[in-house]
């Protein structure tokens, strides 16, 4: 064997024992709370990891879940699936005609560069800082507690990501196209639905899964507006375990339940992901 | 250049672009308007107190006499300022480590997406249970290699540490896979170029590839800023704020004053306040970092 050769291994099981450190590291607490979800109370306090080796599984903290909180837990899930949805719903029809507008047409006095910075920026800024105007304002409408509130929040939150996202998306779409169909007599309305929509239509996927994650998980404006009929999960969550925090089973199901599907989504379009949380600046 | 069947005439762009900005008047514009006439009135709205203007007291209560305020800030920048250096750090070593053909690519990007996919306050109440001075699984390791227990949300010194540490956990991998992407953008030949002309692995690395990827560093910088900038549910949810006030950050100070005590006058001005220093800090840091570029 030369010495290139062995150098080569030598580097390739570097970067294996970087990789899989670096993964271990990342998912070990994932794992743990999977473990501790099986045990029961008391051994949750434990150093203890591989079920039937070092404790006895346990269905107790998801037995309490189905069964002395599923009311909470049922209804908030709904709650969180319908506002999460419609929400993402709403922001993709807004964000795909804003972002075909900004990719595709002129503006003059307030430039196409300047709203969709304005737009952006409207993502940066700290959302606490409207937190108490809307929350005031949703009082005024009556409209506290109620999915409309929380869905209205949640398209604030996500619908500067979507034009920008999709704008991006737009801007790959060689115009010749839409220009074809134009000459061969589409409106260009007829040309924006008939071509450009299809044409982007992975990003339109992308862009919804994003949006639903992100309102998924919102928590500040959700447990800020919702406490009973209209709570999302990770509300529920949040009231839950500030009584019963200690019950490291119960607190690992729960959180569990949280991170699950919007794993689940993430893990589908992992390739969009880090293009999504950088406004399309990374590729990756 | 835009061509000219996207004329500049064509109204119907209104009808594209007006739903969003609509939108965005009435949920950003409208309220912020609002919010900065609320933070003229003193308004205890707990304690069914009436209106009261006060002119610009609030603002000078916050500037002069607020040590909650200058204390929740030094913390915030604190949090912002170690958790981006430690991320960005790392994530260079990784992402210059590992930018090789990596095995499994798909496999362990998707590892190490999960993190910062989950629901903050899930990843807040996880690290709780972990970070617990008594039962924590941390404390509990510690002990079994007889190290000492550390206070992690007791020690006034420690906890701000604590939050940090999550914060790395969860984002890390985000400033990784981000700059793997823009390594593995560059094309081999500048390696080349520089190999012939003498550079070692080291100085190609710092003289080629660091100003070559300045950009992208400077995004993921930003974005990684302003989001810590938001921290609230890591506050929430390991520590509520405590021990000390030593873990709170602006956002939970302006939610608190406001949801919790109903003083609606006084954290309106807090908000507009916060608003003014993350729009300074953010038009500073792009300055800074534009002329390194």
């Amino acid at each position: 064997m030369t010495q290139v050769s062995i150098r080569n291994i030598g580097k390739k099981l570097f970067i294996w024992i970087v990789l899989i450190i670096f993964a271990i590291w990342t998912v070990f607490p994932l794992i743990w709370a999977v473990a501790t979800s099986f045990k029961t109370m008391t051994e949750s306090y434990t150093l203890s990891l591989i079920p039937y080796l070092q404790f006895k599984p346990s269905w107790y903290a998801w037995n309490e879940i189905w069964g002395r909180m599923f009311g909470r837990v049922s209804k908030s899930l709904i709650n969180s699936i319908v506002v999460a949805g419609l929400s993402s719903l709403f922001v993709l029809a807004l964000g795909c005609l804003a972002g075909y507008a900004l990719s595709r047409f002129v503006f003059e006095k307030w430039k196409n560069k300047d709203i969709a910075t304005w737009i952006l920026s409207l993502r940066m800024f700290p959302p606490v800082v409207v937190l108490i105007p809307i929350f005031l304002m949703m009082r005024t409408l009556y409209l506290l507690d109620t999915w409309r509130a929380i869905i209205l929040v949640h398209m604030l939150y996500n619908l500067p990501l979507a034009v920008w996202l999709m704008m991006d998306f737009f801007n790959e779409i060689p115009e010749d196209i839409e220009e074809s169909a134009l000459i061969d007599g589409c409106s260009r309305f007829g040309a924006f639905v008939r071509i450009s929509i299809p044409l982007s239509s992975s990003g339109l996927v992308a862009v919804y899964i994003l949006s639903f994650i992100f309102s998924w998980s919102e928590f500040l404006f959700a447990v800020s507006l919702s406490y009973n009929k209209a709570i999302t999960f990770p509300a529920m969550i949040a009231g839950a375990l500030s009584v019963k925090g200690l019950d490291f089973a119960r607190v690992s199901a729960l959180t569990l339940l949280a991170i699950t599907p919007p794993m689940i989504l993430a893990v589908l379009m992992s390739k969009y992901l880090i293009r999504g949380l950088t406004f399309g600046a990374v590729k990756g | 250049m835009r061509r000219t069947v996207y004329s500049v005439k064509f109204l119907g762009k209104w009808f594209f672009i007006l739903p969003a900005i609509i939108f965005f008047i009435g949920m950003v514009v409208f309220p912020m308007i609002w919010s900065l006439s609320l933070s003229f009135y003193n308004w205890k709205a707990a304690t069914g107190g009436a209106k009261v203007f006060i002119g610009l007291k609030n603002f000078y209560t916050i500037l002069a006499k607020d040590v909650r305020f200058w204390g929740d800030l030094r913390f915030t920048l604190f949090y912002v300022g170690m958790t981006v250096l430690i991320e960005l750090l790392l994530g260079l070593g990784l992402a210059s480590l590992l930018n090789k053909k990596i095995p499994f690519r798909n496999f362990f990007r998707v590892i190490y997406l999960l993190p910062m996919t989950a629901p903050p306050i899930a990843v807040a109440f996880l690290w709780r249970m972990f970070l617990q001075p008594d039962v924590g699984i941390i404390n509990q390791l510690l002990h079994k290699i007889s190290l000492p227990a550390i206070k992690w949300t007791t020690d006034v010194s420690v906890a701000p540490w604590a939050l940090v540490i999550v914060d790395i956990w969860e984002w890390t991998p985000f400033m990784f896979l981000g700059l793997l992407a823009a390594l593995q953008s560059l094309p081999q030949e500048i390696y080349d170029a520089a190999a012939v002309d003498g550079a070692s692995p080291l100085q190609a690395f710092i003289y080629v590839t660091i100003p070559m990827v300045m950009p992208i560093i400077v995004t993921l910088v930003l974005l990684r800023a302003i989001d810590a900038f938001k921290l609230f549910e890591l506050v929430f949810g390991i520590t509520g704020g405590g021990p000390g006030g030593s873990t709170e950050s602006l956002s939970y100070y302006i939610y608190t004053s406001g949801l919790s005590y109903f003083d609606i006058g006084y954290s309106c001005a807090l908000s507009w306040v916060f608003l003014i220093i993350v729009l300074f800090i953010a038009i500073f840091v792009l300055r800074l970092l534009r002329k390194e570029v």
